[in-house]
């Protein structure tokens, strides 16, 4: 067959069909296909075709003919990109495991930071609490601020087991903050039997408890007394200056001292508070 | 005593002393001390910037007694009272 329906005006013929019918190329391969097979017409072969193809570049049909097209090669194949992706993949390894690495070693860290702390408390002899530990220098330099008087009250408590009289031998006594007091305590022991006792103190309200600070007192060690023994019991402590300046503190007048005796049982140590 | 046990709750720390315990004074060698200061105190209406004195000889009754470990008195806060003394010697 020649004229009209040799292969050149063929495609000719459909690429016209096909920009008069813009649509799936695919379906109209479909219905063109059987014409452009090579066999249809005796004259050329695959090689016409393709050559045809050379001169219908923005005709899309014939290339999606499979047999028409370029044998196309699987991507990992090609040896430039498969090198990358070993790249990649090399890398996201080494990240990922840096990433563990750091997340393990955080875990570490927070459980290696309680005996950490406790070494730091140790050797700096903070002792837990966030003040620095109140040195007798600052004792020697402090002024006391005359204008604000407070009253200290004391309060002496016995726990129900311990068979002592335990009472303060003052009520009360103003003081104001930078000055040094002293304050007795008195306890008997109406038993025949030594009694070994152990007091722990408390102040109220809880924040001026911080500006009051004991330089020697009789709590958190144990202290014997013997029949019918009745002993004095020295407080001396003092208010810190900076209680003045505390806005917190501006209405706190009144501090209250409370001691309690407990009953210690021999051979039994009371954890000082602090950090041991 | 309150323990720390409540979150958000003010809690009350217990610190040690600075210098420890007072031992007992079970002879009562300083008892006489004492009684002066704490008749000081009664007469004065329990105002402790004027029995500063007779605390101060508590303390060094004391601390001769070997009941308390000796301190320089500016130490624990007497450095007013000492000055004063000196001033008053010249």
């Amino acid at each position: 067959m020649g004229g009209l329906w040799h292969p050149g005006w063929r495609r000719v013929a459909f690429c016209g069909w096909r920009w008069i019918h813009p649509g799936s190329p695919a379906r109209a391969a479909e219905r063109v296909e059987p014409f452009l097979r090579p066999e249809w017409s005796g004259t050329g072969g695959p090689e016409r075709g393709l050559r045809w193809l050379g001169t219908w570049k923005h005709c899309i049909l014939p290339a999606r003919h499979p047999a028409l097209q370029p044998p196309r090669r699987p991507k990992s194949s090609d040896p430039f990109t498969r090198a990358h992706v070993e790249e990649w993949r090399r890398r996201n390894k080494t990240t990922l495991t840096y990433l563990a690495a750091v997340a393990v070693a955080m875990l570490g860290a927070s459980y290696a930071a309680v005996p950490l702390y406790r070494l730091y408390c140790q050797t700096t002899g903070l002792g837990g609490s966030a003040v620095a530990g109140h040195v007798s220098d600052q004792i020697e330099n402090m002024v006391p601020v005359k204008d604000r008087i407070l009253k200290i009250s004391f309060n002496a408590d016995v726990h129900a087991s311990l068979q002592w009289n335990f009472r303060p031998q003052q009520t009360e006594i103003y003081v104001v903050p930078g000055e040094t007091a002293l304050a007795f305590y008195r306890a008997k022991n109406p038993t025949d039997k030594p009694i070994i006792g152990i007091s722990t103190y408390n102040v109220v309200p809880f924040e001026a408890g911080q500006y009051f600070n004991k330089i020697q007192c009789f709590c958190f060690e144990e202290q014997r007394l013997n029949p019918q023994e009745e002993v004095d019991m020295p407080v001396f402590f003092y208010i810190d200056p900076e209680f003045a300046e505390d806005p917190r503190m501006i209405n706190v007048d009144l501090i209250t001292l409370s001691y309690t005796f407990f009953e210690a049982k021999g051979g039994h140590t009371l954890p000082v508070p602090g950090y041991n | 005593m309150s323990t720390a046990m409540n979150f958000g709750t003010k809690s009350f720390q217990p610190r040690p002393p600075d210098k420890g315990s007072f031992p007992l004074d079970h002879l009562g060698e300083c008892k006489s001390f004492k009684e002066k200061f704490m008749k000081c105190l009664y007469d004065n209406h329990f105002e402790n910037a004027l029995c500063r004195n007779e605390s101060k000889e508590y303390l060094e009754c004391r601390m001769e007694r070997k009941l308390m470990l000796p301190e320089p008195l500016e130490k624990l806060g007497f450095g007013d009272l000492i000055a004063g003394k000196s001033e008053a010697k010249k």
